[in-house]
């Protein structure tokens, strides 16, 4: 590394125009995450013609600090309101929000953005010094692997879910037969559509995502405050220890390696997405605790493990655009979109033909981190008295702003339907017990899983002996079928021993 | 706990059933030559479903049965419903609207309605947490994301 | 201006746009438009729109708003464009398969005569790509191969597909076709050599230069500007063909004032920088402007194209 350009490139992060437009882009994206419904890509839908008008350096900066203040933002109002702002951020709130309730929403809040902060710098860290000169270990990872993983990743977090297994699996099951409905990726024929055009390219995932998770939610609490209201406060009280302390952060230490870890891995491997890190990290956490069953329940590794991950995906999706030019998930691939309007294009050539750029736009990534640490430790200050607001305020603001995501991103009254529909269904899966994380997950995996398989099986001509070959895969078919043997253990010894509670 | 497994069980099943046997082999298409056709996977879910449905049901069953109770008698909490189902209602009829109306416009009375419905009383309160998201999202849409008003 | 103002120069002058109406007020358009992109935000067809919406917006004197109605590759917003009432202030930007595929295959609540395509502003690259490398290096090469090797092929879409099944049954050639579900898709499985030779729709542009990959046969009816030494599928002996259009599209019987301008507008962008640097250098496809008469019978002779290739 020749560190030359590197300084050259820092002086240039360094300037009062980057701090403003990279500080601007946090703020923005910080905002928009918070508000349900509105994801990462529709924030960087929203920036790119605004960044028209600056400079490349700029420009990009601009935009993946929108990216990371957005990924953060939305574990807020998935801490404070059980509303993930977007999938990615759901396994935050399954630990986030019952420590928010407990009367620490200024500790979850706290965990949330250090364990965020933390994962990003030190992803792209890795992004910088190891990942782009080894980027090419990710073309090992072919449809082979890919759908190993991916098997892997769909049972490890089906066994995750709380509760009745089968109850779990049903759920799961429900997620990969909607995930199957729109144009077959081979034929290009309609599957379930049932006829109808809009169902071609399958339920669109966010409207999936917000209808269960965060409108769901909204129902749940507003059927909640019919008991609440008379017997009890509906206000939370603010304990005085609601503060993160040094000893509490170190003991977290551990595991947001360990999410950070899986973050960049799975945001280095194009295709997997954030949410298969968010989920897989805080199983693994939970796996690993001593005290696995206070996980769900509020424990502050959960939340990290979550926003760890969560975070070094966005990073890590980096590896491959510029060491290969393919983008690593959606927002990497819109950020494509963005470097071309700026006439650079992404691949590794760039770093040959303008190293100082990359090296710039490297040391505006941290940078944009520790504008987020600030802007994120002063503004939750300011979230966490969104605790003190009553649920009754809180529901119908949450409702119209999953409302106004839909219509933003211009699904109309179908991706409406889609949304209520889902909303209802959300609600009766958190009703009668049946995860909704698996369902969600398996929703989201089964595409990839699918094609990855139909992929492996037509290139192995039939010959299961080609696997011999594919080290990679055989590790994790492994992992798979100890994951289903522990599952089916866990099942029998349930069956014969008392009857296992409802959920 | 019981008597919500055996129903919800039921109806898993059910709809697993019903999927078997009308809407895969109806609406799935089907293609001999590929070697994964497009029904395996929808098949495999709903056979998951289907025998999962049926485990949660009888678990269900079983209990209420060790319990001494009937598995077909219940009492509904139709209060209790009414009261859970009326908001989904409010969303439904709300979206019904914005086939015809936008929500920029529909905005203001919809969460002001709502605040008053669940109990608000403070008329400033409901007037600001009416009109401030739906300023911010006039300014977004119009402004920002520059799709004109939603 | 001094660059640190230009964030908020950006929010500035998006507002100032709104306000100066500056269009006479007899002349059309003086409304806002609206431009239809059948994607969803962010897609190569998406940020090409936004450029061009903002470049229209320039020369007509009025905001061009970018909506996206995502769905089963813009038939859904050819559907809805079909039913739009909006004389002409509501147009579509993208491609034709729309049109000259998914009819055929699916039932669809439009037809090509329900549209009018003011204009095309670029072609489409498709081609068959392999990764360099290879024991072969040309598309002769290729097949004389697969006469005696299994080959496996990366496809997007049914079409393609099919285009290959024909060049393998002509030729003997043992093809194994894969799914990618996109060009996204395509270029790890090609990079990686999991698989021997893909379909690309434009994604190889940014491997070429560096030598990644090779391309060995284009399938539109004419050599691609920008790799000249490529023969055409036409040449190589088969005659098939698979066009890509990025159209100007909208509802039939607009006004004709609306009708002028908009092409006038088309025909501007076309010959704009911004446009042009955006288009090309992010999916290599190259800017053109072929008017009304000339796109609509291109699409037409498409759809018959595609019909003869899927017909059996």
């Amino acid at each position: 590394m020749d560190f030359t350009v590197l300084g050259g490139a820092i002086g240039e992060a360094l300037t009062l125009q980057s701090f403003i437009g990279i500080g601007g882009g946090v703020l923005l994206g910080y905002m928009i995450g918070v508000i349900p419904g509105l994801s990462r890509s529709v924030a960087i839908a929203i920036a790119i013609p605004m960044t028209f008008y600056m400079s490349p350096y700029i420009a990009i900066s601009f935009l993946i600090g929108l990216s990371k203040g957005t990924a953060a933002g939305s574990a807020v109002s998935a801490i404070l309101l059980n509303a993930p702002g977007e999938a990615s951020s759901a396994a935050t709130a399954l630990d986030g929000y019952p420590l928010a309730k407990s009367g620490k929403p200024k500790t979850a809040l706290q965990v949330g953005l250090l364990a965020s902060v933390f994962g990003d710098i030190l992803a792209t860290v890795i992004l910088i010094f190891v990942a782009i000169p080894f980027a090419r270990v990710a073309l090992m990872f072919g449809p082979y692997e890919m759908a190993a993983i991916l098997a892997f990743a769909l049972v490890f977090i089906a066994g995750l879910s709380g509760g009745s297994l089968f109850k779990g699996l049903a759920a799961g099951g429900l997620g990969v037969l909607l995930a199957t409905i729109g144009l077959d990726q081979q034929t290009g024929l309609p599957r379930l559509t049932f006829g109808v055009t809009e169902l071609m390219d399958g339920l669109p995932l966010i409207a999936v995502a917000i209808g269960t998770l965060a409108l769901s939610e909204m129902f749940v609490q507003s059927e909640r405050l019919r008991l609440q209201r008379g017997t009890m406060s509906v206000k939370l009280e603010h304990r005085p220890d609601d503060r993160l302390r040094w000893p509490e952060l170190r003991r977290l230490l551990p595991t947001m390696l360990r999410g950070t870890g899986i973050g960049t891995a799975v945001g280095a491997l194009p295709g997997l997405g954030p949410s298969v890190g968010s989920f897989m990290s805080w199983g693994l956490a939970q796996k690993l605790s001593k005290t696995p069953e206070r996980f769900g329940k509020g424990a502050p590794e959960g939340i990290a493990a979550s926003e760890s991950a969560d975070n070094a995906v966005i990073p890590a999706a980096l590896i491959p655009l510029f060491g290969l030019g393919i983008p690593g998930n959606v927002s990497a691939a819109l950020l494509i979109g963005a470097f071309a309007i700026h006439g650079i294009t992404v691949g590794p050539l760039l770093l040959r033909d303008d190293p100082e750029f990359l090296y710039s736009i490297f040391a505006g990534m941290i940078l944009a981190s520790l504008i987020l640490l600030v802007i994120g430790w002063y503004g939750l200050r300011l979230f966490a008295q969104v605790t003190r607001v009553p649920p009754h305020v809180v529901i119908p603001v949450v409702i119209f702003f999953c409302l106004s995501g839909m219509l933003l991103q211009g699904y109309g009254t179908f991706g409406l339907i889609v949304l209520m529909a889902f909303a209802v269904i959300g609600y009766l899966m958190k009703k009668f017990g049946y995860s909704f994380v698996t369902f969600i997950v398996a929703f989201i995996i089964t595409p990839m899983l699918e094609l990855n398989l139909r992929q492996s099986i037509i290139l192995s001509g039939g010959d299961w002996s080609v696997l011999l070959g594919r080290p990679i895969a055989l590790v994790f078919i492994a992992c798979t079928l100890v994951a289903l043997l522990v599952l089916a253990w866990r099942t029998v010894r349930g069956a014969v021993g008392p009857a296992p509670a409802g959920d | 706990m019981p008597r919500q497994n055996f129903w919800s069980g039921l109806v898993v099943s059910a709809f697993a059933l019903l999927a078997l046997t009308w809407i895969i082999p109806e609406y799935a298409g089907s293609n001999p030559l590929a070697q994964m056709p497009p029904e395996l996977v929808p098949n495999i879910a709903a056979w998951v479903m289907l025998v999962c449905g049926a485990i949660v049901a009888v678990g269900g069953l079983v209990g209420l049965v060790r319990a001494g109770e009937s598995p077909l008698t219940f009492a509904i909490d139709w209060r209790g419903v009414a009261w859970a189902a009326w908001p989904f209602a409010y969303v439904a009829v709300a979206v019904w609207l914005l086939t015809m109306v936008k929500l920029t416009w529909l905005g203001v009375p919809l969460i002001a309605l709502l605040l008053v419905l669940l109990g608000e009383r403070r008329w400033w309160l409901v007037a600001v947490c009416s009109t401030v998201p739906v300023a911010a999202l006039y300014v977004l849409s119009v402004y920002l994301m520059r799709v004109g008003v939603v | 201006m001094k660059p640190i103002l230009k964030p908020f120069a950006a929010a500035l002058s998006i507002a100032a746009l709104v306000a100066a109406s500056s269009a006479p007020a007899d002349d059309w358009p003086n409304r806002p438009l609206t431009m239809v992109i059948g994607f969803a935000a962010g897609g190569s067809t998406d940020i090409q729109g936004r450029v061009l919406a903002n470049v229209m917006e320039d020369y007509l004197g009025q905001p061009v708003n970018v909506v996206n109605q995502p769905g089963a590759g813009s038939a859904v917003a050819y559907t809805r464009l079909a039913n739009n009432r909006d004389q002409g202030r509501t147009f579509l930007y993208g491609g034709i398969t729309a049109l000259t595929f998914t009819p055929i295959i699916t039932r669809v609540g439009y037809e090509i005569d329900d549209f009018e395509f003011l204009a095309t502003l670029a072609v489409g690259q498709n081609s068959i790509v392999a990764a360099s490398g290879q024991p072969f290096s040309t598309f002769e090469e290729l097949v004389e191969y697969g006469r005696d090797n299994r080959l496996t092929y990366a496809q997007q879409t049914a079409l393609d597909e099919a285009i290959m099944r024909r060049i393998a049954a002509a030729e003997g050639m043992n093809v194994a076709i894969i799914p990618t579900g996109g060009g996204g898709g395509m270029a790890p499985l090609v990079l990686g050599g999991e698989v021997d030779f893909a379909y690309s729709g434009g994604t190889h542009a940014q491997y070429t230069d560096g030598g990644e990959m090779i391309v060995m046969a284009f399938m539109g009816p004419e050599r691609s500007p920008f790799y000249p030494e490529v023969p055409t599928l036409i040449e190589l002996g088969y005659d098939l063909v698979m066009e890509d259009y990025r159209v100007i599209a909208v509802p039939a019987g607009i006004p004709d004032r609306a009708r002028e301008r908009l092409v006038a507008a088309a025909e501007q962008a076309s010959r704009s920088e911004r446009f042009r640097r955006v288009t090309e250098d992010n999916t290599n496809f190259p800017v053109v402007f072929y008017d009304q008469e000339e796109t609509e019978a291109a699409i037409r002779r498409i759809r018959a194209a595609n019909e003869a290739v899927l017909g059996d």
